[in-house]
């Protein structure tokens, strides 16, 4: 049977040892972190943007490299996912892009300062995390099981996507079934509404319908007119 | 009571409940926000919540396990505490800083990194606190009359996790730097040198309620809290896998932290076996529920949902998201909050000379939150799976998947009203205690000397 002596041999001899690996380990992962992470690219704005994460407590809402509190979005790959554009927006006024839903607290950001925490992020987001965040694995599947007909039949008529539209107006809106559903789906404007009426709309949205959640986003007159061009092109798949 | 000091204990214990209180009331904030009610905002946004319920937790725990030290190391010890004064001064400090620091976290004055939001000059603050704390302590046990195996792991614990607390007060610019060594602290508390305290008072309760010998009871500590560190050192690689460090501790980390329910197992298994072995009807039967509670629990919690989303090909998906909440909340409440109330359900009859142990607030405190703990761990497990396969696996938006399993955080709030209840009642049953008396014991510990004298009764 065990005796006391032998237990105890157990557990400082086993705890010496494996302190000792894990240190050996500690040490050669110090030794890789900087390619990994590439810290040669860690310029003054990334630093000012990780100051900015840590000095409001990011992480008590977000996750980044999935650590934090899951009250708020992943944003480890948060520029790739919505682009700079998008989250430039978001900074100045969070409420403007998920009007009514879960709140962000408005920092107030400067420019400076987004700029800052965008080249954090981006940063972030080049950092090699051994695959996280996964790619979606069933999605491809759940889409094969779909009936494929109202893509086929509307794309071809339609202008390509804007830009803006693919990094702004699809976080709330749906085309084709994919996009957000804060709004409505876009697919039946161009049958609803003139060229006038959008226009003034992407213009002012509060005086077209005073009170509507849809924020007043900035853009000048040329993505403005492409965005009503792209939608007025789009069919919908309804012929 | 064997010693006057010991009773220095008692204002830790109510500092303990007073914050728990705190935190549970913290925690509905959030469960709230989460249902979509977050009518604190302008006040207290959700990350402020956050800091406070785990911090608070955090303190708490620590002023428990400080009033349990200072219980316990002048009774293994036997002699009076070395200075009462300091230790009193101790406490005070301890609240000030924890205070301090909870009020800080509503005006944005923290460091925004998980679990150790506390910012920089308040830690150097806890480091002297700690010091004096473990001087005191150590001190008894240096001059004390016997060394036993239960007072030095005791000792070891609360050493190691005073020197543990300093890798996290280093700032990094590197993220990857900067989480790699946060686990330093966190994992290597709470999967490591924590369990050290949890095995040492644990081990303690048990000789005091079952009446088996000591050198058995210390045997099979040794081996628990060496099959701890054999798989809980190396185990810190599961928080590795997707920071940026290397690909080996997917396999270094898989591997040891598969390992860590091991540890609690025999916790578990060595609790039941010496309740049985013993024999001895200890009139304090709450205390031994308590006790075998959280030899239980721990291995459920901690052990068993830590396993179910440890291996990388889990967590490769579930990182990050409410699973690891799930795990969180029955691990801690398994693991140290009940070993906590049992030091305080053992040691306040002791303390205060009055047997508040029977009835029905007692056993429906322990009833209640229990199965309340155990609720809102399953309403967390099935918010989180649902987010795992909506978010990750198919991709939808984040806040879209928020909207999907609002209802469950409907039955995470229910879950803990009940939960709340049971505090309640403790901390009720707590306050029925009184202060503590100057009565002193002065015959041996029977239950030490004579265990089967009364095991027949």
């Amino acid at each position: 049977m065990l005796s006391k002596s032998a237990a105890r041999l157990f557990f400082l001899g086993g705890t010496a040892v494996f302190s000792l690996v894990f240190l050996a380990l500690t040490i050669d992962t110090l030794r890789q972190i900087p390619k990994r992470s590439n810290a040669e690219d860690m310029t003054d704005a990334v630093k000012r943007g990780h100051d900015l994460w840590t000095f409001n407590n990011c992480m008590g809402c977000h996750t980044l490299l999935g650590e934090g509190a899951y009250y708020a979005p992943e944003l480890t790959k948060v520029v790739e996912r919505r682009g700079k554009p998008w989250i430039r927006i978001f900074l100045k006024d969070p409420e403007a892009m998920f009007p009514g839903r879960r709140k962000m607290i408005n920092y107030g950001f400067n420019d400076g300062e987004i700029e800052d925490l965008l080249a954090f992020f981006e940063w972030v987001g080049r950092i090699d995390t051994n695959g996280f965040p996964p790619e979606p694995d069933l999605a491809e599947k759940i889409q094969a099981t779909q009936v494929v007909t109202r893509q086929t039949t509307s794309d071809h008529k339609a202008l390509p996507q804007p830009e803006m539209f693919r990094t702004i107006c699809m976080s709330c809106h749906a085309l084709g079934g994919k996009g957000g559903v804060v709004g409505p789906a876009l697919d039946t404007v161009a049958a609803k509404y003139s060229r006038a009426q959008l226009d003034l709309w992407l213009k002012n949205p509060q005086e077209v319908k005073p009170g509507t959640s849809m924020p007043k986003l900035p853009m000048d007159d040329t993505v403005r007119r492409e965005l009503v061009d792209f939608l007025l092109s789009y069919q919908g798949g309804n012929e | 009571m064997k010693y006057r000091s010991q009773k220095i204990a008692w204002l830790f214990f109510a500092t303990s409940l007073v914050l728990l209180v705190l935190q549970v009331l913290y925690g509905f904030i959030m469960g709230f926000a989460h249902m979509g009610y977050d009518v604190f905002h302008e006040w207290i946004p959700f990350n402020t919540a956050r800091a406070v319920h785990t911090n608070l937790l955090v303190v708490w725990l620590l002023s428990g396990f400080m009033g349990s030290a200072y219980w316990v190391i002048p009774e293994e010890a036997g002699r009076e505490l070395v200075s009462p004064k300091l230790a009193l001064v101790q406490w005070a400090s301890f609240v000030l800083v924890g205070v301090v620091a909870v009020i800080g976290f509503h005006f944005n004055w923290w460091e925004g990194r998980k679990f150790l939001e506390i910012p920089r000059p308040l830690d150097y603050l806890v480091v002297v606190n700690v010091l004096l704390f473990i001087g005191l302590v150590g001190a008894t046990a240096w001059q004390g009359r016997r060394f036993t195996t239960t007072g030095i792991t005791l000792l070891l614990g609360l050493v190691s996790a005073a020197l543990l607390y300093l890798p996290g007060m280093y700032h990094f610019d590197n993220q990857v730097h900067d989480s790699y060594f946060r686990w330093w602290v966190v994992h290597l508390w709470v999967e490591g040198v924590w369990e050290l305290i949890m095995g040492a008072l644990l081990s303690y309760l048990l000789i005091k309620l079952t009446g088996v010998d000591r050198e058995i009871i210390e045997k099979w500590l040794y081996v628990i809290v060496g099959i701890t560190f054999l798989s809980g050192i190396l185990g810190t690689g599961h928080h590795y896998y997707y920071i940026g460090a290397p690909e080996y501790w997917l396999m270094i980390g898989g591997i040891f932290s598969a390992l860590e329910p091991l540890a609690f197992l025999g916790m578990a298994i060595f609790a039941m076996a010496m309740m049985r072995k013993g024999g001895r009807r200890h009139p304090n039967r709450c205390a031994l529920h308590w006790t075998i509670g959280c030899a239980v629990l721990s291995f459920v919690g901690a052990g068993f949902l830590g396993m179910a989303h440890t291996l990388p090909q889990v967590n490769l998906w579930t990182h990050g998201t409410l699973v690891t909440a799930m795990h969180g909340h029955l691990a801690f409440w398994g693991a140290y909050a009940m070993i906590v109330f049992a030091m305080i359900m053992y040691t306040m009859p002791e303390m205060t000379g009055r047997n508040c142990y029977t009835g029905w607030i007692p056993e429906w405190a322990f009833l209640t939150s229990n199965i309340g703990m155990l609720a809102m761990t399953g309403a967390f497990a099935v918010a989180g799976i649902t987010q795992v396969y909506l978010e990750r696996k198919v991709g939808m938006d984040f806040l879209d998947v928020q909207d999907a399993v609002q209802v469950h955080f409907l039955g995470l709030v229910l879950a803990a009203a009940l939960f709340a209840l049971g505090i309640a009642l403790f901390v009720w049953n707590f306050i029925s205690f009184g202060l503590p008396a100057d009565d002193l014991k002065d015959e041996p510990d029977q239950t030490e000397r004579q265990p089967l004298k009364e095991a027949v009764t």
